[in-house]
């Protein structure tokens, strides 16, 4: 597989995928440049690959409606504090359902695994019930509670444990010979070696919190504290119609984000596994 | 569950004593899972075990929201289930929509993480652009295919260019069920092509070599050495991707609102429809309970066969 | 181990369960401490809320410890998001409610009856309040909801387009007595053909949304359901014409585009459009163009109307405050401010005088013959108790029809199968 490819054979490569790209990026070509459109053209047939005029009103408009540094800077926040608090709970956890043995571990497991399971839209009500009898309602809690602890959270520690399963023994017995404990041989031995299953956590989080839609519509109520998916959805006209090259200039402009902790986050994924020689 | 260290509680204890302590080894081990394992098992009963009880308890009553009024009505909600003329054209696209989304989502994710696992120039690039489309919002990215699946829209306009008259993709039943499968597949392919490529990065290159030497071809290396040293891989991304299938509805609700007929409905939307839009509480909870059953039932059957076709335990 | 496990936490969930249920009702009634109003609603637009604020500004100057707070919420998830507060027991104190939904809020007693209040002052006027426009929103000869918003359907003429595929203008139709479906259809067959656009296109319709279809069928009298609200119109004979005449318009002669196909007529891509006047807005100088009257159908001339109404929500704390903050939000003088986004259904503010203020882009003529006529002779869109449900199954069912080869009255009584057990509920 490694071995560098024969020129023709580079030819084909390269042809397939530049076809196969097409319908990946022709959707977000279309979003970017069409910010850049007047509205009216932005629905014209046939659809337009560049904007005949190029206009920056929208990204100020971006600005002007909406608190939309505040509420970028939100998104941002719950997101980064999301990713740190489900890295630490689901590395935890992924760990011990790997490697420590305990009574009722598959129990415990399988209870936790419910929360693959359950889509939001069926608990919505109970959570946001749970949340006003501590009034929390219209506070960034639910948004950081419920992904850290709850479903969301599950889906990185089952990434952990499949990982940590394939840790070979051998280096946490030479690790207890040295007298570590079990947090010792958690934070020096298992968690440096499992940068990939972190970067791919990592990823799947802050991706996870940054798209969240039906729960900050639901429980937040005030402008200053949306976050960015519920702030696209308020750039209206007079009549409820959107404005659309201000929501796709304000769509470029989270997308942003995570295309830098892809390009950062990759690396460490895509490269750190063959380092450590561990598949899955 | 079988790379464990051993045991541990063989370990001596302090010389001298008349009785083992308490505290043994082992002990203090297990007591280290309980206590890793606690934010975890706490965060999912507070946030999913008892919400998740309370939709059981729910699917039991009769709960219009707008009169305020809540009615225990025991099993008749699940009775409506079995009688609701909608119940199977719901199941059966469920069905569909979900079978049709692993196939197409894991070939077309192995035959990405095949492609892009050379080592040619600007292969990072492709990567970015691959998985450009998961960091779109789901809105913006279904708003956009909605408008190039249109009749005259930017797909026909293509395949009428190389001779072939395109259907109206989202207005038949038949195509547009398979184009809501593609708007996601596409959307989201990104996420397990970069789990294979990296599981892909992990086979030893060893393997390869020695194959290769035996006079072994690509296919044959494909299917031998990588297809089973990447297979727990496999298995997570299918019981991801299956769950999250099952989960989605922000495709439907912007490209056919369930229709034409019922074609697209999908159970997720159903329940969103009943319980949102028709006000129906009561059964929008039924229907949830049915779903979590349908995922419960596909993960537990997958977990169980994963020994027949997951090279090494998991 | 296992099974405790499992039972322990079913237990748990049912302790909590029924605490929280229990907990969903019985707050205590607002003591003379001051008090914020959460008024929801579905626009964010800066204008309206900028105008919202200062109608709560000066009501705060006159009670100091009343404030009203706008909560934006998106029209697509607007009654999601509702509901959901409304079934966690933090329902807003005011809402917005959209047209079709009326019948469920008014009957349900979600709603605060506002009849008392309103008519108590005699500056309200309360019976200017145009008797077509307050139907919907009442239930036993009480109001419910003050319908804010009243907004006619017109139609929006390219009169550049026409003039390319050298058609008469519908002002001149009108001027002749003969702007009638017929003369529409076939104007905008021919500016299909001449042209390379669009004829007409029914905007918000898209092949879902059949509601919007009243614009048309009400032309030949069809009705969704009866008055009565029990008996389906869509296998009457009325509506088998209506349709079988938008059919062949659609795929015969091309006079409007078919399923799956965008034209947007503000974009300059189809001759007409059938929408609100409030969509005037959206015009550009990208072409001459023209707002007239619905055409008359077999059935003789008709208007229709979209609405919004604002209620108090029963189970507010302060369903007091709410309600004088309506009444004050509504009365004469403000529902004049109002009438810059949104047509007022008062008689007395009812002329081309005062709307002119409000949307210089109209001339007087057209705001007498397509506002203040529209709204005056016109009736709301079909609404129902169920409204989302019923919706959703004729949008199902009508599905078939939009095919070349449809059988009309097949699927029409397909249609009626389908609703008839709903609309009997």
């Amino acid at each position: 597989m490694r071995s560098s490819l024969s020129a023709r054979a580079k030819v084909v490569l390269y042809g397939l995928l530049c076809v196969l790209c097409l319908p990946f990026v022709f959707p977000a070509w279309w979003m970017v440049t069409s910010s850049f459109k007047p509205i009216g053209d932005i629905f014209g047939y046939p659809p337009s690959l560049l904007p005949g005029t190029w206009q920056l009103s929208a990204y100020r408009d971006v600005f002007t409606l909406q608190p939309f540094a505040r509420q970028y800077l939100n998104s941002l926040y719950i997101a980064a504090i999301v990713t740190v608090g489900t890295v630490a709970v689901s590395a935890l956890a992924g760990y011990a359902f790997a490697r420590i043995r305990f009574r009722g571990a598959n129990v415990l497991f399988l209870v936790i695994l419910a929360g693959l399971l359950v889509p939001s839209e069926a608990t919505i009500v109970p959570l946001f019930q749970l949340f006003r009898s501590l009034h929390l309602v219209d506070t960034h809690w639910p948004l950081i509670l419920v992904p850290v602890l709850g479903a969301p959270s599950v889906l990185a520690t089952f990434i952990m444990r499949q990982f940590f399963i394939a840790l070979p023994d051998e280096l946490e017995q030479a690790a207890c010979l040295d007298g570590l404990g079990r947090f010792g041989m958690f934070w020096r031995v298992a968690l440096p070696l499992s940068r990939p299953a972190l970067a791919a956590v990592t990823i799947f989080t802050f991706l996870q919190s940054w798209n969240l839609y039906l729960e900050p519509i639901v429980y937040l109520s005030t402008p200053d504290k949306f976050t960015l998916p519920q702030a696209l959805t308020q750039y209206v006209d007079s009549y409820g119609g959107a404005m659309w090259n201000v929501q796709l200039a304000a769509s470029s402009l989270t997308a942003v984000p995570m295309l830098i902790v892809f390009v950062i986050a990759q690396r460490q994924f895509i490269q750190g596994l063959a380092h450590t020689g561990i598949t899955g | 569950m079988s790379a464990h260290p051993p045991p541990r509680d063989e370990v001596p204890g302090v010389a001298g004593r008349p009785r083992r302590r308490w505290w043994t080894a082992r002990r203090v081990d297990s007591l280290a899972g309980y206590l890793f394992i606690a934010p975890q098992v706490l965060g999912s009963i507070v946030f999913v075990l008892v919400p998740l009880g309370m939709v059981f308890y729910y699917s039991l009553h009769e709960w219009n929201v707008l009169a305020g009024t809540f009615h225990f009505v025991g099993l008749d909600n699940y009775r409506q289930l079995a009688e609701d003329p909608n119940t199977p054209s719901v199941l059966r696209a469920t069905a569909f929509f979900s079978a049709g989304l692993v196939v197409l989502d894991l070939a077309l994710a192995l035959l990405l993480a095949v492609l892009l696992n050379q080592k040619i120039r600007g292969i990072a690039f492709f990567r970015l652009l691959f998985f450009s489309p998961v960091v779109v919002s789901v809105v913006a990215w279904s708003i956009v295919w909605g408008f190039l699946l249109q009749d005259n829209g930017g797909v026909n306009g293509i395949l009428h260019a190389i001779g072939i008259d395109g259907p109206n993709w989202l207005r038949q039943g038949g195509t547009s069920i398979v184009s809501i499968i593609l708007v996601q597949v596409f959307k989201n392919v990104g996420l397990n092509m970069v789990l294979f490529l990296a599981a892909m990065q992990g086979v030893p290159p060893q393997l390869h070599e020695a194959a290769q030497l035996d006079g072994a071809g690509a296919w044959t290396r494909f299917w031998r050495i990588t297809m089973p040293m990447i297979s727990p891989t496999i298995l997570l991304a299918s019981i991801i991707t299956i769950a999250g299938s099952l989960q989605m509805f922000a495709q439907v609700s912007v490209l056919t609102q369930g229709g034409p007929g019922n074609a697209t409905n999908v159970l997720v939307y159903y329940l969103y429809q009943q319980a949102f839009q028709f006000h129906h509480f009561g059964y929008g909870a039924t229907l949830a309970v049915l779903l979590f059953g349908i995922v419960l039932a596909l993960t537990l059957v997958q977990w169980r066969m994963r020994r027949k076709w997951v090279m090494y335990e998991v | 181990m296992r099974r405790t496990t499992v039972l322990r936490a079913l237990a748990a969930a049912v302790a909590l369960t029924t605490t929280l249920a229990a907990c969903g009702s019985g707050d205590t009634p607002a003591s003379g401490g001051p008090t914020t109003l959460r008024f929801a609603l579905f626009s964010s637009n800066p204008k309206q809320l900028a105008l919202l604020n200062g109608i709560a500004a000066d009501y705060h100057a006159g009670h100091p410890q009343v404030s009203v707070k706008f909560d934006s919420i998106p029209q697509d998830s607007y009654t999601a998001t509702l509901t959901t507060q409304i079934a966690g027991g933090q329902a807003p104190d005011l809402a917005w409610i959209l047209g079709g939904a009326a019948p469920d809020f008014v009957s349900s007693g979600a709603l605060a009856p506002l009849t008392d209040t309103l008519s108590r002052n005699a500056d309200y006027q309360y019976g200017d309040l145009l008797p077509n426009a307050t139907k919907v929103w009442s239930g036993g000869g009480t109001l419910y909801a003050y319908p804010f918003s009243t907004s006619p359907f017109g139609v929006f003429v390219n009169t550049d387009l026409l003039a390319k595929a050298g058609q008469q203008t519908p002002a001149e139709l009108i001027a002749a007595g003969r702007w009638d479906w017929t003369a529409l259809a076939s104007m905008a067959a021919a500016t299909a053909a001449g042209t390379g656009k669009a004829g007409l296109v029914v905007r918000d319709f898209d092949y879902k949304n059949w509601y919007q279809l009243a614009t048309v069928w009400d032309g030949w009298g069809a009705q969704a359901w009866g008055g009565d609200g029990k008996s389906c119109g869509f296998d009457k004979p009325a509506m088998a014409s209506a349709m079988s005449f938008l059919h062949k318009a659609v795929f015969a002669d091309k006079a409007m585009p078919g399923p799956g196909t965008t034209a947007d007529f503000f974009a300059g891509d189809s001759a007409m459009t059938i929408t609100q006047i409030s969509r005037a807005s959206l015009l550009a100088d990208k072409f001459k163009w023209d707002l007239v009257p619905l055409p008359s159908g077999p059935a003789g001339a008709y208007g229709v109307f979209g609405q919004a109404g604002v209620g108090v929500f029963s189970s507010s704390r302060n369903v007091g405050q709410a309600t004088d903050f309506l009444a004050f939000m509504t009365g004469p003088a403000n529902s004049l401010k109002l009438a810059e986004f949104f047509p007022p259904p008062r008689r007395s503010q009812l002329t081309a005088d005062t709307l002119a203020k409000a949307n210089p882009l109209l001339s007087p003529a057209q705001l007498q013959n397509v506002v203040v006529n529209g709204i005056t002779n016109g009736v709301p869109q079909d609404s129902h108790t169920n409204f989302a449900e019923i919706d959703q199954t004729v949008r199902a069912a009508l599905d078939p029809l939009w095919q070349a080869d449809a059988d009309v009255t097949k699927v029409l009584s397909g249609v009626c199968a389908k609703i008839q057990p709903l609309l009997n509920r």
